[in-house]
């Protein structure tokens, strides 16, 4: 999921925003909401019985 | 309701487009930006090996069925044709589009196949990005 997040996280760092910094900083943001979101629906998905 | 005229899409855009999207990376490589081909293209090329080392299967039509299932084959199909000259070559070589059950008993297996389809999606992304930038839309 963390390798995914990365990738993810790079290509969409690279396309969007102007400058380098904004990017790499707009790249961290999804990475991380990447993880976040993997981890929540994980859990929602480890209490949903079927 | 005035409408101003859209200026014309160059004809080289159109080239970088089916560039990019033949070899990933190669149309921000054709123009000149380095740094983003490199980083885009290699992401869109280690999600796809990722996904053949994980064990996982790439989409076709060929397997000799004429029924409704095989529609279901298209959407991943699309989606891993996104890799262009990655999903061609394997096609070809007959790499990562057998049905093995030995292969699908894997634990990463269905990583793979997500890492595959991401990586096809991806490269989708990353060729209307070189398209744009050729057409003058964007930086």
């Amino acid at each position: 999921m963390t390798v995914f997040a990365a990738l993810a996280s790079v290509v969409f760092g690279a396309m969007t925003k102007d400058t380098p910094r904004e990017r790499v900083l707009y790249g961290f943001k999804v990475f991380v909401e990447f993880i976040i979101f993997g981890l929540v629906l994980a859990w929602v998905l480890y209490f949903i019985p079927w | 309701m005035q409408v101003d005229d859209a200026d014309p899409t160059p004809g080289h855009a159109w080239l970088v487009g089916l560039a990019a999207w033949f070899v990933p990376g190669m149309g921000h490589l054709m123009l000149k930006k380095w740094l983003r081909g490199a980083l885009m293209g290699g992401a869109v090329w280690v999600c796809f090996f990722l996904g053949l080392a994980m064990g996982g299967h790439m989409y076709d039509l060929a397997n000799g069925q004429t029924t409704s299932s095989t529609l279901l084959q298209v959407p991943p199909m699309i989606a891993n044709l996104g890799s262009g000259v990655l999903f061609v070559v394997c096609w070809l070589v007959g790499i990562g589009f057998g049905d093995d059950p030995v292969q699908a008993a894997r634990v990463t297996y269905e990583y793979g196949n997500t890492f595959l389809l991401i990586a096809g999606l991806m490269n989708y992304l990353v060729m209307l990005d070189a398209f744009d930038i050729a057409a003058g839309r964007r930086d």
